[in-house]
């Protein structure tokens, strides 16, 4: 696996998305054209990366250690340090332009597509592990969960990990 | 900018970056808590302006906004050592439970409960779509019926194009947001034209 390839796949996805998981379509697109990684690979991380401590967007670091050992984590992490100071740059940037409709449609469109293609990702996860009435009921479980904000997300995944060793 | 010695400044962030659990809620709470409660370190006002600014800017929201509020604080130094604090005890215990797992990701049992955290994960994200499309469908909303309907085209059409033709991602991005920016200002140029 090419270092500098990882790496700047891994920035790119980053330098164009605005939150935590918003590289997951771009890097998802990239690495299952070259075959570095898998559905079930971004399953995996996507899941480390909801019970980990701090910003769900360290998914990524997890993502890359199971696709190139420490090295990719350690590259992952330098991606993902890299465009929190491009917001110094977009500070004064929105606070001049921030008002004008083109900036405004841009933003509002960025988002709409990263939220909705996010689903395609989601979609296909689920595909490769197998859609059965099983993996259904718990999709739907921890979407009611989710919504009902009663229970941490952490602890959704955890009962899912225990319904997963009753069911499978 | 605030005389603030480094070392505490350090600590307080990896203190964050140690009990964030839960999340970028939880990560977000706390941050609140220490930059604006405990620390005056940046107003109310500002916090919420600087939530505002990396909605838009590139990469995770929640270390732009360790960014903007180290810059605050002490600059580029404020910004390095706030992100650093942050992401240190992060990033080692996700290296520490993905390093574990990768060692008994191969066990029938870690692989019955990684086949039931998958389908937890879509549910969690199903609603993690939700959240983010809805704020900005209820703007299109009040906006009008142009709005909706170019939102409308975006929702639909971005994932369509993504699941069934081999175009890249980032072009996809890249379209959806020219697309919106053409008819905002063509919708603020005719009504300037009404008005």
């Amino acid at each position: 696996m090419n270092p500098w390839l990882l790496f700047w796949l891994l920035l790119k996805a980053s330098l164009f998305s605005t939150s935590g998981t918003g590289n997951v379509p771009i890097l998802h697109h990239d690495m299952l054209a070259l075959g570095w990684a898998s559905d079930h690979t971004f399953a995996e991380a996507l899941a480390i990366g909801q019970i980990s401590p701090g910003p769900t967007g360290l998914w990524v670091i997890s993502f890359a250690y199971l696709v190139d050992g420490i090295r990719g984590a350690l590259l992952a992490v330098v991606a993902i340090a890299i465009p929190p100071f491009t917001a110094l740059g977009v500070l004064i940037f929105y606070q001049r332009h921030g008002q004008h409709p083109a900036m405004q449609g841009f933003v509002r469109g960025l988002t709409l597509a990263v939220a909705s293609m996010f689903l395609v990702v989601l979609v296909r996860i689920m595909h490769q592990a197998g859609i059965d009435w099983q993996s259904l009921g718990i999709a739907g479980a921890a979407c009611g969960l989710t919504l009902s904000k009663r229970i941490p997300v952490p602890f959704i995944l955890l009962l899912a990990g225990g319904m997963g060793i009753l069911l499978y | 900018m605030h005389h603030v010695a480094m070392g505490p400044f350090f600590r307080a962030w990896a203190r964050i970056g140690l009990q964030s659990f839960g999340g970028g809620s939880t990560t977000l709470y706390l941050m609140r808590q220490l930059t604006v409660t405990t620390h005056t370190w940046v107003s109310e006002r500002e916090f919420a302006e600087y939530w505002g600014i990396v909605q838009v800017a590139p990469g995770i929201n929640l270390l732009g906004q360790t960014a903007l509020i180290g810059w605050k604080v002490a600059r580029l130094r404020g910004a390095l050592i706030a992100l650093l604090g942050l992401l240190l005890p992060s990033i080692s215990i996700t290296i520490a439970i993905t390093a574990l797992y990768a060692t008994i990701r191969d066990n029938p049992v870690v692989a019955a409960i990684i086949r039931g955290m998958i389908p937890a994960t879509a549910g969690i994200g199903i609603i993690l779509v939700v959240q983010m499309l809805r704020p900005s469908w209820q703007q299109a909303r009040n906006e009008g019926r142009a709005s909706m309907l170019g939102s409308m085209a975006v929702i639909i059409g971005a994932p369509l194009l993504l699941a069934l033709t081999t175009l890249p991602a980032v072009l996809l991005l890249w379209g959806a947001g020219i697309v919106m920016a053409v008819l905002f200002w063509q919708l603020r140029v005719r009504s300037g034209d009404r008005s």
